[in-house]
């Protein structure tokens, strides 16, 4: 099955370009070395071409989708820990594994608010971890526990903090060996690695850790806040360049006090941080980046208008999620299923109920119970990017572009991930017209196929 | 000269033919078949001919040892713009032919003099170029052998022509500033050294270097006319192309054709009858 130099061609295929477009063009991979080929250099300088020609009957060719936010699935939770290091990495492999199938090929295994001594080993467990059959992991997402007690959604109330110390609070709860610079993190050089935490910049010293956090390589993402305009503003300064899941757990759009929402219509030339309504007697401006955004396109978190809205406002800094719970399971049966607080859930096709309601998860739904909603068990991150080209009316290449580049930018590893640029590791999906998943591929290797 | 109707039609043609010399030669990594090629939008149609001949499995060109006509000095090899690119891009990628037989000019080699010498060093320890298609410019050129070049040329550095820097700014975000000024290009003697010349010309821009080229003498001002002393030329124009000849030179040729056609299918009817039919004259045009 394997070719006999090494290197494979994708041919009669479309690719996603960075830009967002879908072109009709060919691919080169090594797939002994794993990595996207640049086709011309490997014809002219080392006169070589692929033996292997693949022809892939007009479908897409795609970087590997890549999930910022993701809890557990297939039954396994990131945030559990029973003092059995060897059930967590099984758990790991599991989902790394299984997780293909939905064309994730990277991810970022996410923990929600915990008690406080777990951090620092839950943390030291979610080191990256890649294998060669399975998607990469490519380090933690630690959402809380610095968050906003009336923002908390399903977290533990008992478990939020604040950090009086600044940035020595962060050290002593997530352990400082866990928030060291990237090049000590990391320990060596081909090693790729990501670290996010989520909290709110209001919280008591929480601001004035994001600067140092942003400078040892950490993205500081703001989520489940009421921080108001202004604050959130200079957390962005400081070096936030993420929303988690825009929307859910933050305040309402308000015209006056846009809050985090209102980031997204940020000018460009903010006079300062307190005044970002720009005056003529400003004392100078700075330029401001927006930061990139997630957000959840079950269908349920959001109103497709909202999605819409969203997305026509900054489409760069789009980044599609999952947020998924450990329930994530493309074949889950039909039926009754343990959800969390002894409550459960009924699912029938698609549709979801909280048990001994008939109430459909996602309409009318007031916000109380929309925090304690699941997340679809099949809402997969392929079909997050199905349901976003049709809520926005994007292309497939523009919404395929939120769940690889766009993440793969914020994070910073856009040489290697979300992208088939020459050297990027040869992590692909293969796609359908319709944008259903036909095969998964790691590192050059096909380790999923539909059918 | 051969004429057809449309551009598509004319690379169809020319692919089709090219294709019959390539299998009937029937090319080994001994005696491969050397094939010389152009740049240019002129041949495109031809190349997306002859990769669908490829891709159907009609046509391969394992066997197939190919030199480009020229390329720019001083671009990088992977610029949007260089020859090496538009070869990748049209038709290289596309097709099965092995990257060692592929030949184009190195446009950034440090001595450009020594690089053409061996180009034409290697074009000879090849046995020649067997066909060599080609395209024209508006000013008549063949390659970039601009109007004044010597009809014996051989390959070498070539300043080029206003004419064609500002023709070429179209490929350069219409800035002539960045359009190179110079070229490594093979010369008029070295396409006429070949065995069988075929030159693709379409569009009414290059109307009046064809009438030039074909209906007046040979003359360095339009190099293309030295083909009238090459003995196995065959030009293929769409209908656009032929507007600056006379009606006459025109229905000629098409009339030509058709006696062509005529004497070939008499031809095969022998050759059924398996009767002796006299020499070959394959694809001959006088």
């Amino acid at each position: 099955m394997s070719s006999s130099n090494g290197l494979v061609c994708f041919t009669n295929c479309l690719i996603p370009l960075e830009d967002g477009s879908l072109v009709k063009r060919d691919l080169w991979i090594d797939e002994r070395r794993g990595v996207v080929l640049d086709a011309q250099k490997t014809f002219f300088l080392n006169k070589e071409r692929p033996a292997k020609v693949l022809d892939m009957g007009g479908n897409i060719v795609s970087p590997g989708f890549l999930d910022s936010q993701i809890n557990g699935a297939y039954g396994f939770d990131f945030s559990v820990y029973d003092g059995d290091d060897e059930a967590y990495r099984k758990g790991l492999k599991l989902i790394s594994t299984k997780i293909v199938e939905t064309g994730v090929t990277a991810l970022i295994p996410t923990i929600i608010t915990q008690e406080k001594s777990l951090y620092p080993k839950l943390l030291n467990l979610l080191r990256p971890y890649s294998c060669l059959t399975g998607a990469t992991l490519l380090g933690w997402h630690a959402e809380g526990p610095f968050i906003q007690m009336a923002k908390r959604g399903a977290h533990a109330p008992s478990f939020l903090r604040s950090a009086p110390s600044g940035f020595k609070s962060l050290d002593e709860t997530y352990g400082a060996s866990n928030l060291v610079h990237s090049e000590d993190w990391l320990m060596n050089d081909s090693a790729l690695g990501v670290r996010i935490i989520t909290a709110a910049p209001e919280v008591d010293g929480v601001l004035d850790s994001v600067k140092e956090l942003t400078d040892r390589g950490i993205v500081f993402s703001i989520g489940h806040s009421i921080a108001t305009t202004d604050i959130a503003t200079n957390a962005v300064r400081k070096g936030a360049r993420l929303i988690t899941h825009l929307f859910n757990a933050m305040p309402q759009l308000h015209h006056r006090d846009p809050s985090i929402i209102g980031l997204l219509g940020a000018s460009p030339h903010l006079a300062s941080a307190f005044h970002p309504i720009a005056s003529s007697d400003a004392p100078h401006t700075i330029t401001f980046v927006r930061p990139f955004y997630e957000l959840i396109v079950d269908g349920i978190h959001l109103h497709p208008n909202s999605v819409r809205l969203a997305y026509n406002v900054h489409p760069e800094g789009c980044i599609l999620i999952t947020d998924a719970m450990k329930i994530l399971d493309p074949h889950l049966k039909d039926g009754i299923h343990e959800w969390r607080d002894g409550k459960r859930f009924v699912k029938e096709g698609e549709k979801l109920y909280l048990e001994g309601t008939d109430t459909l998860a996602g309409r009318h739904v007031n916000s109380l119970l929309a925090a304690q909603l699941p997340t679809s068990p099949v809402v997969t991150l392929d079909k997050c990017v199905r349901n976003f080209s049709r809520f926005t009316g994007c292309s497939l290449g523009e919404a395929i572009k939120c769940a690889t580049f766009n993440p793969a930018k914020c994070l910073g590893i856009e040489n290697r991930k979300g992208t088939l640029r020459p050297g990027a590791d040869a992590d692909l999906v293969v796609l359908d017209r319709t944008g259903h998943v036909v095969s998964t591929w790691v590192a050059g290797k096909q380790v999923w196929a539909r059918g | 000269l051969i004429i057809r109707d449309h551009p598509a039609a004319v690379g169809e043609y020319i692919g089709d033919y090219i294709a019959k010399r390539i299998i009937d030669f029937a090319p080994t990594p001994e005696k491969p078949f050397v094939l010389g090629l152009p740049t240019g939008s002129s041949p495109i149609p031809t190349y997306k001919h002859l990769v669908s001949l490829v891709k159907a499995g009609k046509l391969s060109f394992k066997n197939v040892v190919t030199f480009n006509m020229d390329e720019y000095v001083g671009l990088p090899r992977d610029h949007s713009e260089s020859y090496h690119t538009f070869m990748f891009r049209e038709f290289f990628s596309h097709i099965d032919i092995d990257p060692k037989n592929v030949n184009i000019l190195d446009g950034n080699a440090h001595d450009l003099i020594g690089e053409c010498k061996a180009y034409e060093e290697k074009i000879k320890s090849y046995g020649g170029i067997e066909l060599f298609l080609g395209g024209i410019g508006e000013d008549g050129h063949i390659a970039f052998n601009e109007p004044g070049s010597s009809l014996v040329s051989r390959t070498r550095i070539k300043t080029l022509a206003y004419d064609t820097i500002l023709a070429n700014a179209r490929f350069f975000n219409n800035d002539i500033d960045a359009v190179p000024r110079m070229a490594l290009t093979v010369g008029v003697g070295t396409v006429l050294d070949s065995r069988e010349v075929v030159v693709v010309v379409t569009g009414q821009r290059k109307s009046l270097a064809l009438s030039k080229a074909i209906e007046e003498g040979i003359n360095h001002l339009w190099t293309l006319s030295a083909l009238q002393n090459h003995p196995w030329a065959l030009i293929v124009a769409d209908e656009d192309a032929t507007l600056e000849l006379h009606v006459k030179t025109v229905k000629y040729f098409k009339s030509i054709e058709q006696v062509q056609n005529e004497v070939e299918a008499r031809h095969a009817a022998l050759r059924a009858k398996g009767l002796p039919q006299g020499d070959e004259a394959v694809g001959s045009m006088e």
